[in-house]
């Protein structure tokens, strides 16, 4: 009888056992992680974590473009020798024909487009060295070229207004402060350059290779 | 306070028949503690510089231990072939053999934890593991269960045959009604250990070679194949060499068990090569790897050709009750059985699951020195533990060991 | 520290001794400078040198094989370490503190289940006694998961170049052990044309990149919504934090490498032996679940950076990215880069049919 007992409890034991086991798909509130993702933000007040404090320090102008509000460096600081008109303090025409010894941006080689497309005046205003033109020959403020650059990347601009192109200033928490155009591209040569990786993994290739690593 | 003192008296009595025996036995005992010290020297190394003293990588992150693991407890689940029908349809045949049975499923599930802890980076803090002074994710964690079950399997595996030796020792009978629900649930136990070890496989979405509902079933029929080979050879070796009598009725039952799990298992092999081949999908490579090989790296070929051909060899062997009953072909049979399936369910399943890796890289798998070094060691630890439970209940069962014998004389 | 509430066996080796005292061998000098115990420390990361106490010395110290061997019986036995230290005679003050902090550290409860002071305290000791082994200090965090926060991670195909800047910053930021090179981040370099062929894709390169007619794609830990490998750890020294980490501690798991099997995207590395990171590329601003430095025997991988992202940085990754393909931010937050990419770009997540909801999307311009 005693014994009988005992297996039998025990079967319980098991049972149940197998019963909490099966359970271990927690039938989550969600379908997916996108609808948990957007139904837990229908709400969203905001979190305690700012960048405020370590952009304290750098100099950013807010700028609003497409629905979107965010910081971007202010650039003519940036800039070794602004403003321009420091020295051309005449229109470029009649500075092109003075042909003394080096020219002094002789290390500018314009790589951007082709020769029919663009030369220095698509962007650099001719009368007004201290600020860039935009096609229709409105002046456009250093600080804000990457109004420039929209004017033929559109699909670039939309995805870097979003946040799909280009990087963050200091981190994802709020304000949002994100590099413009020129802080990766150089706007005279905006492709990025083929280079050699800064790693190369010599333990995964000999374990790859030799299938022994040790 | 009696059952103490018989205790202590069993104890000491089984420590003086351990320590004695012929010289061949002596030989045996040094070479396996030998083996053992080499083993602990091994694990000293691995001890002391960290697990990159075996083969394993990040690639292939489980290797020689697990392989053994996994195999060892399909050895511990095959006790049950001889508990069921003694202890439970009453066929007195077996009664003999279940000792020694049940002594070897010991010796394997003491192997079975050996080999986990020799796997684990951080022996120092296994204590993590027991429940209430660590945490024990449990139910989610199958490495839990699987803890669970092969702890209850080891206590069930002690106690059955303890009781009935430390009667036995005594002169009385065991009490069937203590023993056999004991037995009883047992038989489940084996079953529900190795399928809870196939589970710690099948469960991995990640590794699509393991991630198929035969693994589990397959694993009870390579388990109930090559563990009954095991205790046949053991009990050929006991006939020889000690006054146990073992009937040639049991082995020829064993041998039958032996037959029809490895036909089963060939059954399940066909059907598995048939998924994999006949419809290759990219879940297929690790059996592509295992079989002919993947970008010219093929480390396993050796291997799992010799496993096939073996295992179907000695299947079709013993499918001929000719050859099954001529001794010299059922022990040659199960000798190569034993190694078959040692290749298949330990190396030829575990190291596949890792190659390809998720993202299709491929580093092989090759065991060191020390690797190889602690293996053995473990394995001689097995065959030490099963020699002196063997050699104890042999004592008992003759009745050369009785308690109080030596005042009577 | 409060003796009433802790998770781990104290052993109080010495009961006059303030704990958190910084002066205590005797000569006034709070900065450890009494020259005979400056040569006892060797500047290299934890548990390294010879003069060891407590439990260490059994299982973890650098030892001959020999002694390895003769101690190996002696390991059996646990706090036999513990037990020479108080027996000894020669054992000054700092080796009985560091005795004591080992043996706190050896039997602390699991940092998943710790209240806040019990985190504060495993820190603190932690610092000190990486204080007490190398004289540096290094300032380590145990900062809890923000409310309203979900970390997602997105990654821009057509503008990753392959130039490894990422993996780079990673190895530095996160302690990683220079001896294996082991990595978070791997890169593939596919062929353009073929689809995401990772069988056929090389992600140890060494030429010019970007190489033609190939595109580049990383992965690392994808931090999943429905982790399996933290279903599968049998001590749950792995979990899914609330901010969606997915996080191990260190001093917790067990080594068995049953969540390593189970990730689907080879996003686990294991210390095989013990790391090491020279002592002046230490990167000392820490978290105990992120860049800490580990010991052997255990699991680790990326944690999003966490000792950044839970102070509103970008992890180190996004940050080297020199080409921008790198996204990170707050899932929860309608307002976010992220989201404006999820909702706006085509993204796709890699083997979305296992179920494991990872919170790292691909896409392309």
């Amino acid at each position: 009888m005693n014994n009988n007992c005992y297996t039998y409890s025990i079967g319980c034991l098991i049972m149940a056992l197998f019963l909490s086991f099966s359970c271990k798909h927690k039938e989550s509130k969600y379908h997916s992680l996108t609808d948990k993702i957007e139904e837990e933000s229908k709400d969203f007040i905001g979190t305690d974590i700012s960048l405020e404090t370590l952009l304290e320090e750098m100099k950013l102008l807010e700028i609003h473009e497409e629905g979107h509000a965010f910081l971007i460096p202010e650039r003519k600081g940036q800039l070794k020798s602004y403003a321009c008109s420091e020295c051309h303090t005449k229109p470029l025409a009649s500075m092109t024909s003075l042909e003394i010894g080096k020219k002094a941006h002789w290390n500018v080689k314009l790589a951007h487009a082709d020769n029919l497309t663009m030369n220095c005046i698509t962007c650099h205003s001719e009368s007004n060295l201290d600020e860039l033109t935009s096609l229709t020959g409105s002046e456009i403020d250093f600080d804000a070229s990457y109004k420039l650059c929209s004017q033929c990347h559109t699909a670039q601009f939309k995805d870097w207004t979003g946040g799909a192109h280009g990087k963050k200033i200091a981190g994802w928490a709020p304000p949002r402060a994100s590099m413009t155009c020129v802080n990766c591209h150089n706007p005279h040569s905006p492709s990025f350059d083929t280079r050699w990786p800064s790693r190369f993994n010599t333990q995964m290739e000999k374990e790859r290779k030799e299938g022994l690593s040790h | 306070m009696r059952r103490l003192k018989v205790f202590k008296s069993l104890l000491i009595d089984s420590l003086d028949v351990i320590t004695h025996g012929s010289r061949k036995y002596h030989l045996w005992m040094g070479f396996l503690t030998f083996v053992m010290l080499v083993g602990m020297y091994c694990y000293s190394i691995q001890l002391d510089q960290g697990l990159s003293v075996t083969g394993m990588t990040d690639r292939v992150s489980w290797g020689l231990y697990i392989s053994n693991f996994t195999f060892l407890v399909g050895v511990a689940a095959a006790a049950v072939m001889l508990v069921m029908p003694t202890y439970v349809l009453k066929d007195i045949d077996f009664k003999q053999a279940v000792l020694i049975g049940e002594g070897l499923a010991v010796a394997a599930l003491i192997m079975c934890l050996a080999f986990v802890v020799a796997d684990m980076g951080g022996p120092s803090v296994l204590w993590h593991m027991i429940p209430g002074i660590g945490v024990f994710n449990f139910p989610n964690s199958m490495l839990t269960w699987d803890v669970i079950v092969l702890n209850g399997y080891l206590f069930l595996n002690i106690s059955i045959p303890y009781y009935i030796l430390f009667r036995h020792y005594q002169g009385k009978d065991a009490n069937p009604k203590i023993y056999v629900p004991g037995a009883l649930i047992s038989v489940f136990w084996a079953v529900s250990i190795h399928l809870v070890t196939a589970f710690l496989y099948q469960g991995l979405q990640a590794r699509p070679f393991w991630n198929n509902a035969l693994l589990g079933p397959r694993f009870l029929a390579s388990a109930f194949a090559a563990g009954p080979a095991l205790i046949i050879l053991v009990l050929a070796i006991i006939r020889n060499y000690t006054a146990f009598k073992v009937e040639n009725k049991t082995i020829g039952k064993l041998a039958m068990i032996v037959t029809v799990a490895a036909q089963i298992n060939l059954i399940m092999l066909v059907s598995e090569l048939f998924k994999e081949f006949y419809a290759p999908t990219h879940h297929s490579e690790s059996a592509y790897y295992l079989f002919f090989g993947l970008h010219g790296k093929n480390a396993l070929l050796p291997w799992i050709w010799t496993s096939i051909p073996l295992n179907v060899l000695a299947t079709v062997l013993l499918t001929f009750g000719k050859f099954r009953n001529n001794f010299k072909v059922l022990y040659f049979c199960c000798f190569i059985l034993f190694v078959a399936i040692w290749i298949e369910k330990g190396f030829g399943l575990i190291v596949p699951g890792f190659i390809p890796g998720p993202y299709g890289k491929i580093a092989e798998y090759t065991p060191t020195g020390v690797e190889i070094g602690v293996t053995m060691g473990i394995w001689a630890l097995g065959a030490f533990v099963f020699t002196i439970l063997a050699k104890t209940a042999i004592k008992i069962e003759t009745g050369k060991l009785r308690y109080k014998k030596k005042d009577s004389q | 520290m409060s003796e009433n509430n802790t998770k781990w066996f104290s052993l109080n080796l010495s009961n006059s001794k303030p704990k958190q005292q910084a002066s205590t061998c005797g000569c006034g000098n709070t900065s450890g400078g009494c020259g005979g115990h400056q040569n006892e420390i060797r500047s290299s990361a934890i548990g390294d040198e010879r003069h060891k106490d407590g439990f260490e010395q059994v299982f973890d110290v650098q030892m001959d094989r020999r002694t390895a061997f003769k101690k190996l019986t002696a390991s059996l036995l646990i706090g036999a370490g513990a037990v020479t230290t108080s027996c000894s005679v020669v054992a000054d003050e700092k080796s009985k503190e560091k005795a004591q902090i080992d043996w706190e550290e050896q039997f602390k409860g699991n940092y998943k289940l710790m209240s806040d002071e019990e985190k504060k305290a495993t820190v603190d000791r932690l610092v000190r006694s990486y204080e007490l082994r190398t004289n540096k200090t290094i300032s380590m965090t145990s900062e809890n998961a923000q409310e309203n926060v979900l970390f997602g991670y997105a990654f821009n195909i057509s503008k990753c170049q392959g130039y490894m800047d990422c993996v780079s910053a990673c190895v530095e930021e996160n302690n990683q052990d220079r001896n294996s090179e082991m990595q978070y981040i791997r890169i593939h370099e596919m062929k353009d044309g073929q689809g995401l062929k990772f069988d056929e894709a090389d992600d140890n390169y060494y030429h010019e990149v970007p190489a033609e007619g190939h595109f580049y794609l990383g992965t690392q830990c994808f931090h999943c919504d429905n982790p399996p490998c933290v279903d599968v750890c049998p001590v749950q020294a792995t979990w899914r934090e609330e901010d969606g980490l997915v996080v191990i501690d260190y001093d917790w798991c067990v080594g068995c490498r049953y969540c390593m099997a189970a990730c689907p995207y080879d996003g686990r590395r294991f210390n095989w032996s013990k790391p090491e990171v020279p002592e002046d590329e230490v990167n000392k601003n820490q978290h105990y679940l992120g860049n800490r430095m580990r010991k052997k025997g255990v699991m680790e991988k990326c944690t999003f950076c966490v000792q950044r992202s839970r102070k509103g940085q970008n992890p180190a990754c996004v940050d080297a990215c020199p080409t921008g393909a790198r996204i990170f931010g707050n899932l929860l937050d309608p307002n976010s880069t992220i989201r404006w990419v999820l909702e706006n770009k085509k993204v796709f997540r890699l083997k979305e049919d296992l179920g494991t909801e990872p919170k790292f999307w691909y896409f392309m311009d």
